[in-house]
């Protein structure tokens, strides 16, 4: 199966590896001095981590998920990429949650900035799900699409390394199929790994994906191999734990901005913000400036918040969102409506995450399919 | 002659000047134009309300005396507009006092003759009175947003 | 002579950019119990150009940020003005300011008003309370370039007397043969003489001085006041096109990337604080949003 002297590899070119051959990319990975990342278990759950060797992959491992509910269970092969995916999303490497944006120092009346200086790690990303590659596309039109860029997304963006996986499971609240968003991964990775029984199919992405394999012992795929992949996909796509219907999505929300099931799901939404945590498109941050004891020094940091805390629209003198039914909606029509209007692309990647993450299991498929099915409901305090 | 200048008046001002030339006649036969200095009181709390009017310039404030606080003014009313309707409805009777700001020149009608013409005329009263309901919308839209003190200072509002 | 800011400074994606630099404070005036115009030199001794509308985010050491429009250019040295309300505990820290400390400034940010579009127009300015200071640097560029506007009309309301802000260049304006100035207070005090009631009660005033139909309208103050006086303009046909108005709400990174500021789809920041009244409507209507 190990034959150099195959044809160089291409873009868009499908080869065969042995599942071991995982490792010789890693390590050619860190030997071009990538930092590399992928899916490793902490604490019972999957998330991304630096890795070494495939066997700090979970390996033979899967997940069950549900509303509020998340259990590694084992396998009984020694899949790879066996699972879906975990609280993690790769936005914590971009952007990530907590950033020192520079430190004040006095000086005279005045002050000037110290700049942090390290230069940007360089990433290589194992094991990205079409859902994230997604989220990551989405992700570069908020930071570096519009008149600002961000400096430090665009630093870390610039030169990462994709490894994307095409999911052979789909998981209990996955609904990517349903927003248009997998399991196929899209085009803009490296390379595109599928995981078969004994092998995995690699196809190549980018020229830097190609150079990247040359080196790597490989056969190219045959055509038992390629419709083996698209069995899986289709397959995968069949098993999706939830869908969204999105016809007409955006509109259909903003013509209920006042529909009583936000009151509902409001009773139960603790604002606890887990959904924006674990959403690979949430991008919202603060900045604090914190001085030290002596009074000489202020750091400012920015870092991850979230839509759903009452300090959030904080406004002269009081929140302009105070009710948690306020901050749901919100969240909810930023990441399903507005996000069209201001980024051209729906904010949501059909992920599951905030649906598995939520300690109450609020489903934002089953909110958006309630509101469609009493599309036009006034409040009772309204009626009569 | 000086009725000519109170057909004018009537002409010019914003209550009336889309209204039939023929009433607008009949209101001009019960009416006189009226000068009043500053500080001059145009109606006075508790007094029968036996006038309306039509601000033509000038600017008058509707006040009332408070024991302790004195005189205070509430809101003014500006060239274009009215004041006073309680001179419409029983009692009868003033509940405020208006003061002239500034030189101020009104068309004064007198009330009785108007509701005399009122109740033999109900198509003058249906026009009459919805101008006036108009008025008093507006007057009150104006005091509630006055209520919300939408400029205090934070810790000052309620709630 | 007022300089008359021409153009909008570009921004360089620099990581230096998201910081403040350090701007004196040049002068101190109270306006009224809570509020204080500072003016600010920028370091290189020239005002970086902005348009009327835009804000500066203001920074206090080891304190924080907040969004302030620029509410005018000292006419001699060319400093930057900022009026600010004390409501919070950086503007209060702002407020307590004295001349040679040092404010941190970013900016300028954000949509002015449509001082080029409204050029050969009559110009209604509607401001509520502290909601003059945005305006003011419009109402200063109209009045160094006046003959390019037509009739011009200020209706300006605040809560008393003693809250009315830049009370002297009132005083200037008011004499002006060319612009028509129209105060008014929520609460008169013993020696106020003028119009008490919300600010627009004064409209009908305006609709005798020009044709509204045909008139920019720009306006800021409570969102309370311009949604009703966004009403009462659509009753008289002024067409949505020409009415402006300036928004605030929650910034942390004022440049459209923080989330906090966003109104509906529109991010206040970078797509506003001034939108045109077709771009916010429908959102005006729906609570808290």
């Amino acid at each position: 199966m190990a034959n150099p002297e195959a044809p160089i590899p291409v873009p868009n070119s499908v080869w065969r590896i042995e599942k071991a051959r995982l490792q010789d990319l890693i390590d050619a990975l860190r030997r071009q001095g990538y930092t590399v990342i992928g899916p490793c278990i902490r604490e019972g759950a999957i998330v991304y981590d630096e890795i070494h060797q495939i066997s700090d992959l979970p390996i033979g491992w899967t997940d069950e998920q549900d509303g509020g509910r998340y259990r590694l269970k084992r396998r009984e092969d020694s899949s790879f990429f066996g699972y879906a995916v975990g609280p993690h999303s790769w936005k914590r490497f971009l952007h990530p949650p907590v950033l020192s944006l520079g430190q004040a120092r006095r000086n005279g009346a005045g002050f000037e900035w110290i700049v942090p200086s390290d230069p940007p790690p360089r990433y290589a990303f194992l094991g990205v799900r079409a859902c994230e590659l997604h989220a990551i596309t989405i992700l570069d039109r908020v930071f570096m699409g519009g008149p600002y860029v961000d400096p430090t997304y665009q630093a870390r963006r610039e030169g990462i390394f994709l490894i994307a996986v095409q999911c052979a499971v789909a998981g209990g609240t996955c609904f990517c199929a349903s927003m248009g968003t997998g399991p196929k991964a899209p085009p803009g990775a490296d390379l595109i790994l599928t995981e078969l029984a004994e092998a995995f199919i690699v196809e190549i992405g980018t020229e830097r994906g190609a150079a990247l394999m040359a080196g790597i012992p490989r056969a190219p795929a045959t055509e038992a191999d390629r419709v083996a992949v698209e069995a899986q996909l289709a397959a995968t796509a069949r098993a999706m734990g939830r869908q969204m219907d999105t016809t007409d999505l955006p509109a259909l929300l903003y013509r209920n901005l006042e529909h009583p099931r936000w009151e509902e799901v409001a009773q139960r939404c603790l604002t606890c913000g887990n959904c924006t945590m674990v959403c690979p498109t949430c991008f919202c941050f603060t900045v604090e400036d914190v001085s030290d004891l002596t009074g000489t020094r202020a750091e400012r940091v920015r870092r991850w918040d979230s839509c759903f805390t009452t300090e959030f629209t904080y406004t002269a003198g009081r929140p302009i969102r105070q009710s948690a039914k306020a901050r749901y909606r919100q969240w909810l029509t930023h990441k399903l409506a507005s996000w069209w209007e201001q980024f051209g692309t729906s904010g949501c990647v059909g992920c599951g995450r905030c649906i598995t993450w939520c300690p109450v299991g609020i489903d934002l498929t089953e909110e958006v399919a309630a509101i469609r099915r009493t599309d036009g409901a006034t409040p009772e305090a309204e009626r009569r | 002659m000086s009725k000519a200048a109170i057909l004018e008046a009537l002409r010019q001002h914003p209550f009336t000047h889309d209204m039939e030339e023929a009433w607008k006649e009949v209101l001009a036969e019960m009416a006189r134009l009226q000068t009043y200095p500053p500080d001059a009181l145009l109606l006075r709390e508790g007094r029968a309300a036996d006038a309306f009017f039509l601000i033509v310039d000038g600017l008058v404030a509707i006040e009332m005396f408070v024991p302790e606080r004195g005189t205070l003014r509430l809101q003014t009313v500006s060239p274009g507009e009215v004041v006073g309707w309680s001179w419409a409805l029983p009692p009868y009777r003033w509940e405020f006092d208006a003061r002239a700001l500034a030189e101020t020149t009104a068309v004064v009608l007198d009330a009785a003759a108007l509701r005399a013409r009122m109740s033999q005329d109900c198509a003058l009263a249906a026009w009459i009175l919805s101008r006036l309901l108009a008025v008093v919308a507006g007057r009150l839209k104006a005091t509630r947003l006055q209520l919300l003190d939408l400029y205090a200072p934070p810790e000052r509002r309620t709630p | 002579m007022i300089p008359s800011p021409i153009y909008t400074y570009p921004w360089a994606p620099t990581l230096e950019r998201f910081l403040p630099a350090p701007y004196p404070v040049t002068g101190i005036r109270r306006e009224t119990g809570d509020t204080v115009t500072l003016r600010l030199r920028p370091p290189e001794g020239r005002p970086p150009a902005f348009q009327p509308g835009q804000f500066n985010m203001l920074y206090l050491f080891g304190i924080g940020e907040v969004p302030i429009s620029i509410s005018g250019v000292h006419p001699r040295s060319g400093d930057l003005e900022h009026t600010v309300r004390a409501v919070g505990s950086v503007t209060r820290a702002l407020a307590r300011l004295r001349k040679g400390d040092v404010v941190g400034v970013r900016g300028p940010f954000g949509r002015g008003w449509p001082l080029e579009e409204a050029k050969g127009h009559d110009i209604l300015i509607l401001a509520g309370g502290i909601g003059l200071a945005p305006l003011r640097p419009a109402l200063q560029h109209i009045l160094a370039h006046r003959s390019e506007y037509e009739q011009v009309v200020l209706l300006y309301g605040a809560r008393t007397p003693a809250d009315l802000l830049y009370p002297a260049e009132l005083e200037r304006w008011r004499g002006r043969l060319d612009l028509q100035v129209l105060v008014t207070v929520d609460r008169g005090d013993e020696a106020w003489r003028g119009h008490i009631g919300v600010v627009t009660t004064l409209l009908p005033l305006a609709e005798r001085l020009m044709d509204l139909r045909r008139a920019f309208i720009l306006m800021c103050g409570p969102e309370v006041m311009m949604r009703v006086a966004a009403r009462e303009l659509e009753d008289r046909k002024v067409p949505p096109e020409r009415i402006f108005l300036s928004l605030e709400r929650n910034m942390k990174c004022a440049v459209g990337f923080c989330g906090h500021c966003q109104f509906g789809p529109v991010f206040i920041c970078r797509d506003g604080p001034v939108f045109p009244l077709g771009r916010v409507r429908p959102l005006l209507e729906v609570r808290e949003l």
